[in-house]
């Protein structure tokens, strides 16, 4: 790659905007998340979300709009209005809550068979949140327990975080734009 | 056509864009909401017309409301800050329309209490607007600090949304009365003046609060002008609620009366406005409030000249005397350039100034008359029939205006509104009767609205023949056969049937033209002339009378209702038109002097429900009870409510009473007003006087506090008729619960049987009679003693009334029957009068009463009565003894 190549896509990088959607089960962390993410001057006091927040942040010279939704019962199926859009997806996932792993796993199948991701090379990007709690479960058993590995169409990465800390967050994201980033160069 | 508008579209730069816009491809264009990154130019242009669409009555469907509004929230992550804001526009718009609008609600707190001022007070509003019930105990932290905000604007729509959430969670928003207050002592006129409303609204069903919160007002000045009206409105409302104290005597009077002296025009206007408005306002009061109106008209800005006049107008009708003293003032103002004041000058002074001065009056009103606009044309036209009544003697000069008003360019409004004038008119003075006739004569000659030329022919064939010369109106009445639509003829036929009835001499020349008619190419037309046709030439006078010259009777839904009926259940018997109500014709509010005229305020003032209607819901409702099916035949007649109790009571209880043919349904509806009991199995007990037979009861289940409930009672009417009027004695017995007063769950399973005394209730004469209406009570009479009915005649003295008029009304209500021919209002200085009754009794029994009045030492009255049966006619006169 020349000189040249590389200023070029650094430029188009930098005015790159992704538009991400951050989905998953109520009480998993997605609001705090990106409460972390963001720059200080923006942070709020979190609680839980009605219907969807947007947010933006920043990584690398690329500018997020994440559509943080709602993780109550009732707002679940506002989901798919928005997945058509999106460029990525954050699967934020409660690794202490072993009870509702079930739950987790049939809203992720809801979301794959969507007819609005299921062609797409839409890179998923998981987090197995809370893994400071005393019975968490490790990334590895969430993936397997969640049967990631039959996800072939789609690039997809599972990270241990603690959104409070902001432990993992960075590694995640980084992913994420990568993956989006080669999206885009390919298109 | 299309290149002047062309032209014109030149000239406005452009052409506007949001002409011949279409729904579907607007919501096409909407998609562009998806695209990433958010272009603000064009989405805030494409959401311009999708509010232009529904503001102009597009009805969006839910999946289509529902889809754009998801479009729309993407929206939310563009940071243009006038995009953000027709985004709040679009969310109001859409969220009665749009499924699941909820979802928004953390983006608009996000930006309700964000650091962008130019967000949150939107954001309030759209908040508030996709908010239900449920939702808003999570926002209420959130809406409770905007309250006290320090920023005026987000407080002002903090406080006016309260005030709609009211409406769906009034007991969420009664919780911010703290906020609320705060609110009331900011610097802002505008939160001052909302804040007021919320607190008002609050604590409106509270007297003492509302009491409390207006003293503490009226002792410490408000800044705003907008609150200190408002306060005056309650004031107001208060000082109304008070009873029969004096005015003046009052603390909270004193209040608006100092308002009268505020810096500010609008609280002065206000309280002006205010003082001439109260019901018991007396002319002591009424004239610092004239005097500053006065000074109103004399000013230089146009909106306090028009309001001062405007009001004088409507003080004129109920204190004339009072605006006499404006008089000086109003005449500068006929020369006023603004139209709408000029005339409501002139007309102000119509109804306070003397009968020489009229003719100036009218000869300056109709100098600019063809350039004010129709709606203050029939202003004048008001005014003008309230001098008629006033100054019967003027009544050649106006008719002649009014004539001439007639034949200038106006609406239907306006039209109809100068012949109801004209009408009234000849009602009332029987000199201008001919005059008037002949004024509508040839406003039909050309008059392009057919429900007033049908009206007019109606008129003419109903007085026509009474004249001195019907002959001149048949002219008319014919060209409109040669003339105008099939409508228009039908009516003229009619109209020319009537002449035929009553006047034998014209008999032969109607039928000729009868019998052209029935060459007309419209069947309805043909009709009526072949059924007239063959009435008028068959020589059978009663025949004449019924068909002709009676009309019908009964009540037009009711007969809707039985045809309809008779349609879906064919059977082998007649439809027996005898069955159907007979419907009491309409009490004729003729105006009485000096109020004749509406006030331009509220134009068409609020119409009670007509008799007729009430008559059928009542009908509809009692038929919809199965435990009182079937009904014992079609309802008569159903009187008034008719309070067994004091208003204030524990139980309020009134009673309709409806009447069949023999059987008599009285209905006791009940409120229970105590808030911590629940009533079950609540009936009424009846001494049932001699005669009367208790045939069913329908007791009401349950009631809790607030409710009304209703319990039945069917009689049957006694054989003997004079024991038919006669009074019940009547308890109300139920099981009392006590119960929660929040919940309205009773505390205990067992309750305790309790009774309560209700007032007597009398069935009266007037329960039984329908009153009806006769064109013609002479030919009626006449026809009555053809028709073997019985006749009694009777004299009584009436001791307890004075006049002729107190007589006239009693013996009205006693006998609950219509009198014919005007003669219920008295010729002046007359000391003896005819009384002339028509009515029908239950079972359809036709019944005309004559009452001779004298006046001497109280009333002489000697009583005819003719009723088809010898019980009905002693019934009758019985009634008044």
């Amino acid at each position: 790659m020349g000189l040249l190549d590389k200023l070029s896509s650094l430029f188009r990088l930098k005015k790159r905007e992704v538009k991400v959607l951050v989905v998953g089960l109520n009480n998993s962390g997605k609001s705090t998340v990106l409460n972390h993410l963001k720059s200080d001057d923006d942070k709020i006091t979190v609680e839980p979300t009605v219907g969807l927040n947007v947010e933006k942040f920043k990584h690398n010279n690329v500018g997020f709009t994440a559509l943080d939704m709602s993780g109550q019962v009732r707002y679940r199926e506002v989901w798919e209005h928005y997945y058509s859009d999106c460029e990525g997806i954050i699967f934020v996932i409660d690794s202490s809550d072993r009870l509702r792993l079930a739950v987790v796993q049939e809203e992720l199948e809801l979301l794959l068979q969507h007819p609005d991701t299921v062609g797409k090379r839409l890179p998923i990007l998981f987090f197995a949140n809370k893994m400071d709690a005393r019975d968490a479960l490790s990334s590895v058993k969430i993936a397997s327990a969640l049967n990631l590995h039959r996800i072939i169409n789609k690039p997809w990465h599972i990270c241990a975080s603690n959104a409070v800390k902001g432990e993992g967050l960075d590694e995640g994201i980084e992913w994420l734009t990568q993956q989006i980033c080669e999206n885009i160069r390919k298109e | 056509m299309a290149f002047k508008r062309d032209k014109k579209e030149e000239e406005d730069g452009g052409g506007n864009i949001f002409l011949n816009l279409e729904k579907t491809s607007v919501l096409q264009e909407a998609r562009t909401f998806n695209e990433t990154p958010v272009n603000p130019r064009k989405c805030t242009i494409i959401l311009s017309k999708i509010l232009y669409l529904i503001n102009q009555g597009e009805q969006l469907g839910t999946t289509e409301a529902t889809e754009t509004f998801f479009a729309m929230t993407k929206l939310f992550q563009s940071r243009d800050v006038i995009l953000r804001r027709m985004v709040y526009l679009g969310i109001k718009e859409l969220s009665s329309l749009a499924e699941d609008v909820i979802i928004v609600t953390s983006s608009l707190t996000k930006d309700m209490t964000g650091k962008e001022d130019l967000y949150r007070a939107a954001a309030i509003r759209a908040l508030c607007s996709i908010t239900d019930g449920s939702m808003l105990q999570a926002i209420e932290r959130y809406m409770k600090q905007a309250i006290v905000d320090r920023n005026a604007a987000v407080s002002s729509a903090a406080l006016v949304s309260s005030l709609h959430m009211t409406r769906i969670a009034g007991d969420v928003v009664k919780r911010w009365v703290n906020e609320a207050q705060e609110a009331l002592i900011s610097d802002n006129v505008m939160v001052q003046y909302h804040a007021l409303g919320v607190l008002y609204h609050i604590r409106k069903s509270d007297r003492l609060a509302v009491t409390k919160l207006v003293t503490k007002l009226t002792r410490s000045p408000l800044k705003s002008p907008f609150a200190v009206c408002l306060l005056i409105r309650i004031v107001c409302k208060l000082l109304e609620e008070e009873g029969d104290v004096a005015l003046s005597e009052s603390p909270l009077f004193d209040f608006v009366e100092k308002c009268l002296r505020h810096k500010s025009e609008t609280v002065i206007y206000e309280a002006a406005h205010a003082v001439v408005n109260l019901r018991r306002t007396t002319p002591r009061e009424l004239a610092p409030a004239v005097s500053v109106l006065q000074l109103f008209c004399s000013s230089p800005k146009p909106a306090l000249r028009f309001a001062a006049v405007r009001t004088l107008n409507k003080v004129a009708m109920s204190h004339p005397a009072a605006v006499t003293a404006c008089n000086l003032d109003l005449e500068n103002l006929i020369s006023d350039s603004n139209r709408s004041i000029a005339t409501l000058a002139i007309t102000t002074l119509l109804k306070t100034g003397a009968e020489s001065s009229v003719d100036r009056l009218m000869k300056q009103i109709s100098t600019f008359v063809s350039e004010i606009s129709d709606e203050f044309k029939v202003v004048v036209v008001q005014a003008i029939r309230a001098l008629c009544l006033k100054f019967p003697r003027k009544h050649g000069v106006l008719m002649n205006f009014l004539s001439a008003m007639l034949r200038d360019e106006g609406g239907l409004e306006y039209k109809a509104s100068i012949a109801d004038t004209i009408i009234s008119i000849i009602e009332e003075n029987p000199d201008a009767k001919e005059t008037g006739l002949a004024h509508l004569c040839e406003f039909i000659e050309d008059c392009e609205h057919t429900s007033l030329a049908v009206r007019i022919l109606h008129l003419l064939g109903k007085e026509g023949p009474r004249t001195k010369q019907p002959s001149r109106y048949i002219r008319f009445i014919y060209n409109r056969v040669i003339l105008e639509s099939a409508v228009v003829r039908c009516a003229a036929v009619a109209a020319m049937a009537q002449f035929g009835a009553s006047c034998p001499d014209l008999l032969p020349n109607i039928l000729v033209l009868l019998a052209r008619c029935q060459m007309d190419c419209d069947d309805e037309t043909r009709d009526r002339a072949t059924f007239y046709y063959h009435i008028l030439s068959g020589d059978q006078p009663q025949f004449i009378y019924h068909y002709i010259v009676d009309h019908l009777q009964v009540s037009i839904p009711s007969l809707e209702r039985a045809l309809t009926q008779y349609v879906a259940n064919p059977t082998p018997e007649q439809f027996d038109i005898s069955t159907v109500p007979v419907s009491a014709p309409e009490p004729t509010n003729v105006p009485e002097k000096g109020h004749g005229t509406v006030d331009i305020a509220n134009p068409v003032a609020v119409q009670p429900e007509t008799p007729a209607k009430a008559a059928e819901s009542y009908a509809v409702k009692l038929a919809s009870i199965p435990e009182l099916a079937p009904l014992p035949g079609s309802l008569f007649r159903s009187s008034d409510p008719v309070q067994l109790t004091e208003s204030e009571t524990e139980y309020v209880v009134k009673c309709i009473k409806h009447c069949f043919s023999d059987h008599l349904i009285l209905q006791f509806n009940i409120l229970n007003t105590l808030s911590d009991t629940l009533l079950e199995s609540i009936g009424v007990t009846l001494e049932e006087p001699e005669g009367y037979e208790i045939l069913k009861e329908v007791a009401c289940p349950k009631l809790s506090c607030g409710e009304t409930g209703s319990v039945y009672v069917l009689l049957k009417f006694p054989e003997d008729l004079s024991l038919s009027v006669s009074t019940f004695g009547a308890t109300l017995k139920f099981v009392v619960k006590d119960c929660d007063p929040t919940t309205g769950e009773p505390d205990t399973d067992e309750g305790y049987h309790d009774t309560y005394m209700l007032e007597d209730l009398d069935v009266l004469l007037s329960d039984q009679v329908v009153r009806v209406m006769k064109g013609n009570w002479g030919a009626a009479w006449e026809q009555a003693e053809g028709e073997s009915f019985f006749e009694l005649e009777d004299t009584y003295v009436l001791t307890s009334v004075t006049s002729l008029e107190q007589a006239i009304q009693n013996i009205v209500v006693f006998l609950g029957m219509q009198p014919a021919e005007r003669t219920d209002r008295l010729p002046q200085g007359k000391s003896a009068h005819t009384l002339l009754l028509a009515g029908m009794f239950r079972g359809g029994h036709d019944v005309l009463v004559r009452a001779k009045l004298a006046l001497a030492e109280g009333v002489t009255m000697q009583i005819t009565v003719r009723a088809p049966s010898q019980e009905i006619a002693e019934l009758i006169t019985s009634a008044l003894g």
